[in-house]
């Protein structure tokens, strides 16, 4: 079985009947377990009518509230620091970790018991062994092992796989590609952005990351991993395979959970190959119980028989496409950073970019497009004249301005990457003030 | 100490997989009951150990349940 492309086949190769039953079950158990330990939680699910042995079909799933963001930041606010979404005494916990904060400015923070903790490893293990990773394989982790959860998971799963694990925080870019080639890494771990930031670096030490022993990148905590243009450029620069994984610190590294997929505006189900926002019951963490959670991130389901692999799993075509919050609106047209990007990283000259929203005259909505092309030779004026026709094409012909800025002005990232800086002072057309200046 | 094992779902389980399965159980079962006499060096061992193994038998649809009361 040790060349099984399975982690766990019983598992991933599971009649889908049997998966829905296995889900049922599980829910039950977690509703049981929620209501019995976590008053918030219990009153939730009293003031909805919903008992453990109620659940009979996936169909009762819809009758638990929807948790948010918003829920769990105000049950920190009324419980500090943990929160009224806590099972157990907190003496029981061996890990603390925060969300990096892109979304609002109080992090959200979460606890795991030793068994929590082993299971956000072992979630990762089932995407790590079904990308081809194998304990023979060189484990680099470019990531600054600090209270953000990233790629603390995916470090236990290197060591659990076997893996000679390398843990690469507290060092200059330099210096880990310099030990990612010193070292012979065949898998590295980062998000999109700073594998392209290493490559650069690379390219500087006169590296050649293509001609490397790296045939792998495992990729996470920003949607750029599944952005085509962006994931062929990583490739492209590291000579490797790249796959995305998709993560929350709320949820862990997302494997076997219940996944819905709902219209966001009335929260209905979406039907197989309709983009809708994800909505997670997960099953490993007890200490802090997730029924339905809100993730934002927009996707499109479809069904596993669609993949050749012989897992039975649904998948998400094209990963994780957006934010439902990351969405612009630019003089009525909608803005999403990500096409943006999946456009720009079509130039593999432009090295680096960033959105730039401003007001003009006082009531404008105007975007532009900052770019750095570090090449002496390129026809940058082409390339940016290009790029405009090619972003208005894609927005209903919004005007974009694209700017060439001085190499090294635009600043680079070693975590999620903030490309879209909205200096706005009004928003729409109509002079409406914002409310954050 | 191998013996017929069906897990949640009706399957039937490898006699590998319930020799796992009655490690697992075991070892629940000598830290419930003996935790508080074993001197940190097994105890702490013994609960890493069992935190591992909850991992096979979740995912062998054995229903472990939750292990905080253990200390897991």
């Amino acid at each position: 079985m040790t060349d099984s492309p399975y982690w766990n086949p019983r598992h991933e190769t599971m009649a889908r009947k049997d998966v829905e039953a296995l889900q049922v079950r599980k829910l039950r158990n977690l509703v049981e377990w929620a209501d019995s330990q976590v008053p918030w939680q219990a009153k939730r699910l009293r003031d909805a009518g919903v008992t453990a042995d109620q659940i009979r079909s996936l169909d009762d799933l819809q009758r638990i509230p929807i948790m948010t963001r918003d829920d769990w930041m105000q049950g920190q606010v009324e419980e500090p620091p943990f929160g009224s979404n806590v099972a157990v005494p907190r003496e029981s916990a061996i890990r603390y970790h925060m969300t990096s904060g892109t979304t609002g400015k109080t992090p959200i923070r979460v606890l795991d018991g030793m068994k929590d903790w082993e299971w956000i490893a072992e979630m990762w293990c089932y995407g790590l062994w079904g990308f081809g990773v194998r304990p023979r394989d060189v484990l680099f982790v470019a990531f600054g092992y600090s209270t953000f959860i990233g790629f603390w998971g995916l470090h236990y799963a290197g060591e659990k796989l076997g893996c000679l694990t390398l843990p690469g925080g507290a060092m200059a870019t330099d210096q880990r590609v310099k030990q990612i080639v010193d070292m012979g890494a065949t898998v590295v771990a980062s998000t999109p952005t700073y594998a392209l930031r290493m490559a650069q670096e690379a390219r500087a030490l006169g590296i050649d990351l293509a001609g490397s022993s790296v045939q792998r990148l495992i990729l996470s905590g920003e949607p750029a991993g599944s952005i085509p243009a962006t994931k062929k450029l990583i490739q492209e620069e590291w000579g490797a395979r790249a796959g995305d994984t998709a993560g929350m610190t709320e949820l862990g590294t997302i494997m076997i959970y219940i996944e819905e997929v709902l219209d966001p505006e009335s929260d209905r189900p979406v039907a197989h190959g309709e983009m809708g926002e994800r909505v997670v019951t997960s099953f490993g963490r007890g200490f802090i119980p997730v029924m339905r959670y809100r993730t934002r991130d927009l996707v499109v389901k479809v069904p596993g028989m669609s993949c050749r692999c012989g897992r039975t799993w649904d998948l998400y075509e094209g990963g994780i496409r957006g934010r439902v919050d990351d969405m612009k609106l630019v003089r009525g047209t909608n803005v999403y950073p990500r096409a943006v990007e999946a456009i720009v990283r079509e130039h593999p000259e432009i090295d680096e970019f960033q959105i730039h929203l401003y007001t003009a005259e006082g009531r404008r909505d105007e975007i532009e497009i900052l770019v750095e092309i570090p090449d002496q030779e390129a026809d940058a004026g082409g390339i940016t004249a290009r790029l405009e026709k090619e972003l208005a094409d894609a927005h209903e012909a919004l005007r974009f301005g694209v700017k060439q800025v001085d190499l090294g002005t635009l600043p680079r990232f070693e975590l999620k990457a903030k490309r879209l800086v909205d200096d706005r002072i009004v928003i729409g057309t109509e002079g409406e003030r914002r409310a954050q200046v | 100490m191998t013996h017929e094992m069906k897990n949640l779902m009706d399957a039937d389980l490898s006699e590998s997989e319930c020799m796992l399965v009655d490690v697992y159980r075991q070892l629940a079962r000598t830290l419930e009951m003996y935790g508080d006499e074993l001197p940190p060096f097994a105890r702490r061992n013994g609960l890493k150990a069992l935190a591992a193994l909850w991992q096979v038998m979740n995912g062998l649809d054995m229903d472990p349940g939750q292990l905080y009361h253990v200390g897991a």
